[in-house]
């Protein structure tokens, strides 16, 4: 049978939803609140052991030899693994791009500072830390290299020798006739960014308990893991064992932002296991590791851009080259972050041609991760500084210069140049908003009066397009070339019409449970609290990515929606034949099933799913006689990347504005956000309080990622910022109130129209931020052009604007 | 092998007897030792107050404070919150209500700085909010549904003591001679040499 | 991050403590409040055979004043001074130093005689003792000692405390009628360590000239130190913004190795230092010139 999911709320079957589209309060979180959840380290396994890994202290060494001798007679010591391994058991492992990875723990040499060269297993923690100071590796120190250009350059040291080279990958792209844009151009503005290594730190580390059996080569695998099946593939491709005998169980876990990691502590925690017979290991990841060795770091990036722009004001090209430092090698798919940009390149303007010099470049740094956004966040700054330096050159307003600009509602879908299909945009309504919610005028009249006075304050009024519900083929251009990301539900009653909603997911934080329930509760006009969600693990579920490039919310609700169709449809053919009529004739209304207008002829979905179970022999021959339904949901219609890495990848384009005030005290520096006010539009909004949830989520980590955030490496490739005193997360001082106004374009390709919003406001809030902060600097004649915008380099740049004895570049020894 | 010491806490009212090795910290003591993993741990050094309890009722981060020294103490857990039933505690309620949470490994360290800060003082003004929600770190929520909760939860309670709202008052005393001790739970992670 | 295997004492008296701290056959540690040690347990950078807990030792926690004075018992907590009332209306810098230090939870554990025998460069109250004129009381094997806080930081992260003394107390003069002070720092976020930060007390004169300055700089050097050139610059002359300019920048010239991480350059930090001590020269003026001097 063919499934028509619903593309509106007004075309459910229940006229009158009471929680879809409705501010909907958690299912997940009297459990969460309450202390009940159980989160990887909670999990508590007879004969468990606990695992603790020795890492390298050198970013750039050979391994000479390792003696684990006296490791292993401690006490409490059940197994230690090293190199030796994981040369008998691991393949190379997969990296992106091709040819990038390697072996944990380290075989021959290490890498990176923090690379894992040898791990115990003990009774506790404690003692596994113990056993770690009596394991002696000779290490023979190599010369690193820390800096990307020094890496391109020849005679630096090479990361990965077999590779003859440190560039992992240099590709040239162009979209449309860019060169002739420039030519041509009545204006080019020109501009060099530096966007410094941020990353996810969700507020619980990795963990994993796993069990990986000497016998039977069942590995099953708990853990806090945003991909469960991603990762049960990964490790199964690791090991060369049959996906079947992989089991991934993911745990509620603490939030993750792409930037979980921990496919290499899994892949230590199940070796520590089949040497310890099987018992299952628990390794945690603490935050320290976190920092310097885990999944932690992104977007480490060098940027020359330019845009040109013609007489009129219409921007006609915008190019971008891009070094990015990714680290040691591929395996944490941090290439994908440099790849992604391309699915919503030029913003959301009618910019028509473009092209991408874009360099993956190798240094003995931590191998770069996944982090929220997934590169257009640093893309979308340094776009809006263009389009700024552009309208301040040009004297017109900057919301006016972006709104001459935008894509007209009428053109979507809209193909951008560099392949991909934005589905629905109303961008000047949602400019409109900002505008409005912010008190625009009222605020550039606050700014020039406080000017006047001598202070140094800004107007920033940034926007992008956040795109929701990833494809595979969006990273096409680093070597991902498969298209389809399937998300499926089962939708079950049983015996006595209880529903349960199977899901291949583990909760994340981003409400997907509640949502789950408000669509099956709403379909069938069950009560909430009535849907129940179970979670299965990878070799039980259905096809599941789970959480990641803001597709869940899409996707669960077409494969939960799905579902529901597929299901009442046979519950519909049950009733019809039960009262002998064709099931076109029955209706599914208020939860019964039956004849429109005959009361007599109703069942309800309790009698239907009990007749299905308890009494098959009435059911019409040849049919399935389970009250359940399982759908699988794909985007439709993904093309695969073309020789321009031209695809229809990412399904939805949500779009924000956003409008930041800031004042900076020109002697210390330091940046107040005095306004913060938003639209966006991310079409049918599921659940109003999770959107707005993200949506203040990700201006935190956009106002850390401008303003606070950095990994600092030292020439010898040694990690700075190896805390949380270093790395400094935005408490909520640092986080100003903000108003938001909200737009609804519904998306015309997805369940329901909604759009993905999790990775949300982190495109746009950086850009917004840097807006403000030199709209500040503007009037002095300089510019901020490197993140995080710290109190030391804004001081800089003021001072030296103002003659300054003290200097504006800052001393190489202190550089930040 | 350093020696175990016998300490005895009372947690949330019940108390316990256990041996533990002097460098345990009290989070480890408190999930591994003694089972009770609603306390979440997020950096072991300080910053984060993921694991945040309140020992003789001031809140404290309990991965810098060794297991030996809560010896004779109360310590209050997140499981103390909730009510005989069940029951979410209003300060746990406006969080769930107000959207305070997404994750919620962090939201134990909120709920017992919060549940501090209002049986200090009931009606906070705004500085005290800030400086004691600052101490906490949360990566999803962006704060802004903690501070409506934490208003929230200042209404609701109008003025109760936080551990007067399901009438028990105060555990009994730690020292109190008839008060049945329990041992650890018998298997757990962590501490034991 | 787990510690290393340690033992733990908790004796109740001083003289308990010394003695265990003077054991020769074991590298000890005092342990207080534990805010700034346990981490660095936890991370193994501090590995001793035995920890000496202070937090059992009675008679160690008072706050009270004596003879001009504001005596606090070194396992005072910093809780229990933010709260004092006699400390924030008669040493009030020394309140608003207290509130400047972490968060309350850390102030809840965190011990007045622990930031002082840390001695952290960028520490609050090393920088108030200094500028104030404060004390600490030592007791060792030979016995009990006072030293002046303006001797007692030697270098980064050391006192004068000999191996095997502890602090058992810390003091502070009363804030003088007519004083006028200041004390502030910058940090990245409110309640980290600060980047640079100045304590400043100053008397106005009869002709309402600038007397008795004095200005601690802390966060700058390794040390919390007196910039006493920036004092001479300011005694004697009425207040101004240029006069406070000018001490600012004999202030911030006055370090001759400022430190540099992550966080802030030398450069920057001098910079701070600069403009914090002509800003807190600014405000502990407009104190002292309030009959009440807050």
């Amino acid at each position: 049978m063919t499934v028509e999911i619903p593309k509106s709320i007004d075309q459910l079957p229940n006229p009158e939803p009471r929680y879809i589209g409705k501010r909907v309060t958690r299912r997940e979180d009297a459990a969460l609140l309450t202390g009940r959840v159980e989160f990887i380290d909670d999990v508590v396994l007879p004969r468990m052991l606990h695992a603790a890994i020795l890492r390298s202290p050198f970013a750039h060494a050979r391994i000479r030899s390792i003696d684990t001798r006296e490791a292993e007679a401690m006490p409490g010591v059940e197994a230690v693994v090293t190199g030796a391994d994981a040369l008998r058991w691991q393949r190379v492992s997969g990296s992106s791009p091709d040819g990038w990875g390697g072996r944990c723990p380290a075989v021959d040499k290490v890498t990176f500072v923090g690379e894992p060269v040898a791990a115990v297993a003990a009774t506790s923690r404690y003692l596994a830390e113990d056993a770690l100071e009596r394991i002696e590796v000779d290490y023979e120190p190599l010369e690193p290299v820390v800096d990307p250009f020094a890496a391109m350059e020849e005679g630096s040291p090479l990361v990965m020798e077999a590779n003859g080279t440190n560039v992992m990958m240099h590709r040239v792209f162009t979209w449309g006739e860019v060169d002739e844009a420039f030519e041509s151009a009545a204006h080019v503005f020109t501009e060099r960014f530096r966007w410094n290594r941020v990353g996810a730190n969700p507020m619980e580390t990795f963990g994993t308990v796993c069990e990986w059996d000497p016998v039977t080569l069942e590995l099953t695998v708990r853990g806090a893991i945003q991909s469960a099946s991603f990762m049960g593939l990964g490790r199964a491709a690791t090991f060369g064992l049959p996906t079947n005998l992989v089991n991934v169980k993911a745990n509620a876990h603490g939030g993750s932002f792409g930037g979980k990691g921990g496919g290499r502590g899994i892949d230590i925690a199940a070796m520590l296991s089949r040497k310890a017979g099987g018992r299952p290991v628990k390794w945690i990841e603490d935050r320290v590791e976190y920092l310097t060795s885990g999944g932690s770091q992104a977007w480490d990036r060098h940027y020359e851009a330019e845009l040109a722009v013609d007489a009129d004001g219409r921007m006609t090209g915008f190019r971008v080259k891009l070094v990015d430092d990714l680290g040691a090698n591929g395996e944490g798919y941090g290439s994908i972050s440099a790849a992604k940009p391309l699915t919503a390149f030029t913003g959301p303007y009618t910019i028509p041609a473009a092209g991408y010099d874009l360099a993956l470049v190798a240094t003995n740094k931590l191998p770069s991760g996944p982090y929220r956004g997934m590169g257009p966040p640093p893309h979308f700054m340094v776009l809006e500084q263009l389009v700024d330096i552009a309208a301040r050159a040009l004297g017109v307003d900057p919301a006016e210069f972006r709104r001459r600009n935008f894509i007209p509602p009428e053109a979507f879908p809209y193909t951008i140049p560099s392949g991909n299909e934005y589905d629905s945009g109303s961008y000047e309504e949602v400019l409109d908003a900002a505008l409005a919610l912010a008190g625009y005028d009222d605020l550039l009249r606050w700014r020039d009066a406080a000017r006047a006075d001598g202070r140094v304050v800004g107007v920033g009024v940034a926007t992008a397009v956040e795109p929701g519900v990833f494809d595979w083929n969006a990273y096409a251009t680093v070597g991902l070339p498969q298209t389809g990301v399937p998300e499926g539900a089962t939708v079950s009653f049983d015996i006595r019409g209880s529903a349960t909603v199977r899901v291949g997911f583990a909760m994340e934080g981003q409400g997907q449970y509640t949502l789950v329930s408000q669509v099956v509760a709403d379909y069938f006009s069950l009560d909430i609290d009535s849907v129940r969600v179970i979670q299965l693990d990878t070799l039980a579920a259905p096809p599941s990515f789970g959480p990641g490039g803001s597709r869940l919310g899409v996707a669960i609700t077409g494969a939960v929606l799905g579902a529901c169709e597929r299901l009442a449809e046979k519950m519909r053919t049950v009733v019809a034949g039960l009262m002998q009529t064709t099931p076109e004739t029955i209706q599914l209304s208020e939860g019964q099933f039956g004849i429109p207008g005959v009361p007599e002829a109703q069942m309800s979905l309790a009698q239907v799913a009990g007749t299905m179970l308890a009494r098959s022999d009435l059911l019409p021959p040849g049919m399935d006689p389970l009250p359940e339904a399982t759908y699988v949901w794909t985007a439709p219609d993904r093309t695969p990347a073309d020789e321009m890495g031209r695809a229809k990848s990412y399904l939805t384009a949500a779009q924000a504005v956003h409008v930041v005030a800031v004042e900076i005290d020109p002697d210390t520096g330091q940046v107040e956000i005095v306004k913060y006010a938003l639209a966006d539009d991310c079409g049918t909004r599921l659940n109003p309080v999770v959107v707005e949830g993200q949506t203040d989520g990700g201006i935190a980590q956009g106002i850390g990622a401008a303003l606070y955030e950095q990994y600092v490496y030292d020439d010898e490739g040694q990690p700075l910022t190896a805390s949380f005193m270093d790395y400094l997360i935005p408490t909520i001082a640092e986080v100003p109130r903000s108003e938001k106004a909200a737009v609804v374009t519904p998306s015309p390709f997805t369940a329901l129209g909604a759009k993905g919003c999790g990775e949300g406001a982190i495109h746009t809030t950086p850009a917004a931020v840097m807006c403000a902060v030199n709209d500040a600097l503007a009037p002095l004649g300089v510019r901020a052009r490197e993140t995080p915008a710290t109190p030391e380099r804004l001081w800089r740049l003021i001072s030296g604007a103002r003659g300054n004895a003290a200097e504006s570049e800052p001393n190489r020894r202190e550089q930040q | 092998m350093i020696g175990e010491r016998r300490i005895r806490v009372s947690v949330n009212g019940t108390v316990y007897e256990v041996g533990v090795e002097p460098r345990t910290t009290l989070v480890d003591f408190i999930r591994g030792d003694l089972g009770l993993t609603g306390t979440h741990v997020g950096c072991e050094h300080g910053v984060c107050g993921a694991c945040t309890v309140l020992v003789d009722g001031l809140a404290v981060r309990s991965c810098l404070m060794l297991a030996v020294q809560a010896d004779g103490s109360e310590i209050t857990t997140v499981e103390g919150l909730e009510g005989p039933e069940g029951e979410l505690h209003p300060i746990q309620e406006a969080f769930r209500e107000e959207h305070g949470l997404q994750c919620g490994f962090c939201t134990p360290g909120f709920l017992m700085a919060t549940y501090e800060m209002l049986t200090d003082d009931p009606k906070p003004d705004e500085d005290e909010i800030m400086e004691v929600l600052g101490g906490q770190l949360c990566r999803c929520t962006g704060y802004q549904g903690i501070r409506r909760a934490v208003d929230s939860a200042i209404d609701k309670l109008g003025g109760t003591p936080p551990a007067d709202v399901f009438g028990a008052g105060d555990p009994g005393e730690p020292d109190d001679p008839d008060a049945d001790a329990v041992g650890a739970a018998p298997t757990g992670e962590g501490s034991h040499g | 991050m787990k510690p290393a295997p340690l033992d733990h004492a908790a004796p109740t008296t001083v003289g308990e403590a010394v003695a265990l701290l003077n054991d020769p056959e074991r590298e000890a540690v005092a342990l207080a409040g534990g805010q700034s040690l346990m981490p660095m347990l936890n991370l193994r950078l501090a590995r001793p055979d035995l920890l000496v807990d202070l937090t059992r030792i009675e008679g160690l926690d008072h706050i009270r004043e004596s003879g001009g004075w504001i005596e606090m018992g070194a396992m005072a907590t910093k809780r229990a001074v933010e709260r004092s009332s006699l400390v924030r209306e008669r040493q009030p810098m020394w309140h608003e130093a207290t509130l400047q230090i972490g968060h309350p939870q850390i102030r809840n554990r965190g011990t007045v005689g622990g930031s002082m025998a840390q001695a952290d460069p960028a520490a609050e109250y090393p920088a108030a003792a200094v500028a104030l004129g404060g004390e600490v009381k030592a007791v060792g094997p030979s016995g009990e000692r006072t030293i002046p806080a303006t001797e007692f930081f030697l270098g980064y992260l050391t006192t004068a405390l000999a191996p095997g003394e502890i602090l058992t107390e810390v003091r502070v003069p009363v804030l003088p009628p007519g004083r006028g002070w200041a004390f502030r720092e910058v940090c990245r976020r409110h309640g980290d360590f600060a980047m640079a930060g100045t304590a400043v007390t100053v008397d106005l004169d009869a002709s309402g000239r600038c007397t008795a300055t004095r200005i601690a700089l802390f966060g700058v050097g390794p040390v919390p130190s007196r910039a006493v050139e920036a004092e001479k610059i300011v005694d004697g002359e009425a207040p101004g913004e240029e006069v406070f300019e000018r001490a600012g920048r004999a202030a911030a010239g006055a370090i001759d190795e400022p430190l540099a991480d992550v966080h802030a350059s030398a450069d920057y930090r001098r910079n701070l230092a600069a403009v914090l001590t002509g800003r807190a020269l600014a405000q502990a003026v407009t104190r002292a010139a309030r009959p009440e001097g807050s």
